[in-house]
């Protein structure tokens, strides 16, 4: 009797043992990063270490619904969550808030700046936030000119590299092809975080921008008033946008790109992968990709877009955390995620593997695009930033304001939260 | 009703044997856990919402507030996306409230008929009332949509132009409060539905010995007797209509602009997304002002007719 209990305890012991050597991390993406490749991505990090389980939840299809179930966990200080993959614009906000566990704990300065070294300076920039590092970087992002390259071959166009070029392309390929189904030129209008690059690009490609250097704001009435009518007149004066842009969020165009609708889109490089591989596809090696235009005299500019890994403050197992946080921000992943799910790479070598050039023809010009695309303000307060923004440009594509009144509205929301 | 109650105890408390006594004890150690678990889920939440309020709380100024007294509510009086929130709250209310009482009150009568009829009705009435509401809204934006939205193929197979229902302010307010209403009907047609087969029988026998007609008997039977249930519905309606979020949320998004932006929205949008919870915090607690007194206005209502 007496050897039974005995025998038992010790099974008890050991099994406890086993227990305590399983380690379980949590890993937080959103619907549109393929939690199909991520999940493959985890399952070779699991294979090479036995004892760590890894699970994926997916939440929220944007990066701004991503954020709003975050919010609820990270303010409650949930535990369940070890790694989140965040969008370029929040690691400031992470920092304020306290919940992101630096970085600089794991990686004395030297290794640090050795490690950093290795990625695009745009993602070192936004992920040192006042010196501390909140995140690594996942992979990179930038806004193309996606088009239909068999349309315009048709007309014996080349991709333009001027709006004016893409706005007279539209209407001869509209004209010639009286299809009621396609529209011309793509771009984000609802109420959601790609409408806020929608409002920036042709500030950028004017030559202005939000603020200056030292975070100081510096966008005029007259500069937002331009951007806006800019995007009006795409509706109304050259015809070569549908009335309903104020409906449009990125992924519709996307999809509806991918139906044949749209001769221009202005998306992130997330699509390409899309229009070839997805079985729905009817634009299947059909669609060219192209630097944004510029205006006139201006200059080409596109919105810095690109996603992060971070370790949540809250935690339990934060030196996991991070031995799995290296691996999913190491070169290999990213060239998985860049043959699988056609992510940019945030290194700059990549741009040259020819694995990735055979699948992505197109990165071989996409590394300037990426090194020359403007960020978005950086700010603690970059949600409210965000929504002033995409507000403003939305009301005006549904003719509820004008441009001069959105534009003074824009520019008196962003000093309230600047404090100017 | 609750001086009646008063008195009640008082001539109670008179008579109180030391049974008596021992028993309201028992009874006092009966409903403590349910008082311990209202305090901790409802009256503990509410103070400290009342509590932030009074702080300046902005996560992206890290994670600790300073007391300011009374100037977030200082803020929410010169904010004009309050107002204009306010506005398109009272107006969803003012819409949606009578028009589900009327739908409703209609499906009510319909799944109360003693032909067959009343059971695809009674079944349709619980299809709407057990969907959640996000689901509605979602529902209901595919069916507004501009491009392939059915609303729209109706109006084109007509001949006529399509409409930007979910784009132009004006009808983006009549496409969620039809939505609105065609989602809480059901709940309003299900409460009457309840009062409708509690009326006796005789009445309606009565009335037709007397030769009443169809009119006369609803108006000077139905609707008198049924006007406790109809009450109760009016009261749970509006507070849920004051408290509007999911389906003009998975509609618009309270576009376009801020043009059907309701106060839980940009409750939501000051907390969950701006992380500034002291200001939020003082809108909810507008809001919990506002419906607390919608039901005290009703309940003096109910009071001054049972006085009656």
């Amino acid at each position: 009797m007496v050897r039974l209990l005995v025998g038992v305890l010790v099974a008890l012991l050991l099994a406890s043992g086993a227990l305590a050597q399983q380690v379980k991390l949590r890993v937080f993406i959103g619907g549109q990063q393929r939690p199909d490749v991520m999940r493959k991505i985890l399952d070779v990090y699991e294979q090479r270490n036995p004892g760590v389980k890894v699970e994926i939840e997916v939440g929220g299809a944007t990066s701004d619904q991503q954020q709003q179930y975050l919010t609820t966990v990270l303010t409650s200080r949930d535990p369940s969550l070890d790694i989140i993959l965040i969008d370029i614009i929040r690691p400031a906000q992470y920092k304020a808030a306290g919940w992101s566990e630096p970085l600089d704990r794991y990686l004395p300065l030297g290794a640090r700046d050795a490690l950093l070294r290795q990625y695009l300076p745009a993602y070192v920039r936004a992920n040192i936030v006042d010196g501390t590092l909140i995140a690594l970087p996942a992979f990179a992002d930038a806004q193309f000119l996606f088009y239909r390259k068999d349309l315009l071959d048709k007309y014996g166009f080349k991709a333009p590299t001027t709006w004016d070029e893409a706005i007279r392309q539209a209407q001869t390929i509209l004209q010639g092809e009286r299809n009621p189904n396609l529209n011309g030129i793509g771009f984000m209008g609802n109420i959601s975080e790609g409408t806020v690059c929608s409002f920036l690009l042709p500030i950028w490609a004017a030559g202005g921008d939000v603020t200056d250097e030292r975070g100081r704001l510096v966008l005029t009435e007259d500069m937002a008033r331009r951007s806006l009518q800019f995007w009006l007149d795409l509706m109304d004066r050259h015809r070569v946008s549908p009335p309903n842009m104020a409906e449009k969020a990125q992924d519709t165009i996307r999809r509806e790109m991918q139906q044949g609708r749209w001769i221009f889109g202005t998306l992130f490089a997330y699509a390409w992968a899309h229009f070839q591989n997805d079985p729905d596809s009817q634009v299947k090696g059909k669609i060219g990709v192209a630097v944004m235009p510029r205006f006139e005299g201006g200059r080409s500019a596109s919105c810095l877009g690109g996603w992060q890994w971070t370790i949540s403050n809250f935690s339990r197992n934060k030196a996991q955390a991070y031995r799995l946080l290296r691996y999913l921000s190491s070169p290999e992943v990213a060239k998985v995620l860049a043959l699988e799910a056609s992510n940019l790479p945030a290194f700059p070598e990549l741009y040259r593997d020819p694995d990735v050039l055979r699948a992505n023809p197109w990165f071989a010009d996409a590394l300037p695009v990426v090194l020359n695309a403007r960020a978005r303000p950086v700010h603690p307060r970059y949600p409210e930033i965000a929504d002033v923004m995409r507000r403003g440009l939305n009301a005006v594509l549904a003719r509820t304001k004008t441009p001069e009144q959105a534009a003074r509205e824009i520019v008196q929301g962003l000093r309230t939260i600047y404090g100017q | 009703m609750s001086r009646g109650l008063g008195r009640s105890t008082a001539n109670r408390a008179m008579r109180r044997s030391p049974r008596d006594l021992s028993e309201r004890a028992l009874a006092s150690w009966l409903l403590l856990p349910a008082f311990a678990l209202l305090g901790l889920v409802a009256v503990y939440p509410v103070l400290n919402l009342m509590v932030t309020s009074l702080y300046e709380l902005h996560l992206a100024y890290g994670p600790k507030g300073a007391f300011v007294g009374l100037a977030n509510y200082e803020r929410l009086l010169e904010d004009a996306r309050f107002a204009n929130a306010l506005r398109v709250t009272l107006l969803i209310t003012l819409v949606t409230v009578p028009g589900a009482a009327l739908l409703g009150l209609l499906l009510a009568l319909l799944a109360n008929l003693p032909y067959m009829v009343k059971w695809p009705v009674r079944l349709g009435l619980l299809l709407p009332w057990a969907m959640p509401l996000v689901f509605a809204g979602l529902i209901f934006r595919w069916f507004f949509e501009s491009d392939y939205g059915v609303v729209n193929d109706v109006l084109r197979k007509l001949g006529l132009a399509p409409l930007f229902w979910l784009s132009d302010p004006r009808l983006a307010f009549w496409a969620i409060s039809a939505s609105i209403i065609w989602k809480t009907s059901s709940f309003v047609a299900l409460v009457l539905l309840a009062g409708l087969q509690s009326i006796p029988k005789e009445y309606y026998e009565a009335a037709q010995v007397d030769g009443a007609n169809a009119w006369q008997v609803f108006y000077r039977i139905t609707l008198p007797l049924l006007a406790p249930s109809l009450f109760v519905a009016l009261v749970f309606r509006t507070i849920t209509a004051l408290q509007t979020f999911d389906i003009p949320y998975a509609m618009t998004g309270g576009g376009p602009g801020n043009a059907t932006e309701t106060l839980a929205m940009y409750i939501r949008t000051q907390t969950v997304e701006n992380l500034n919870f002291g200001y939020g915090s003082a809108m909810a607690v507008a809001l919990f002002v506002l419906c607390m007194a919608t039901t005290a206005l009703y309940l003096r209502f109910l009071q001054r007719e049972e006085g009656e």
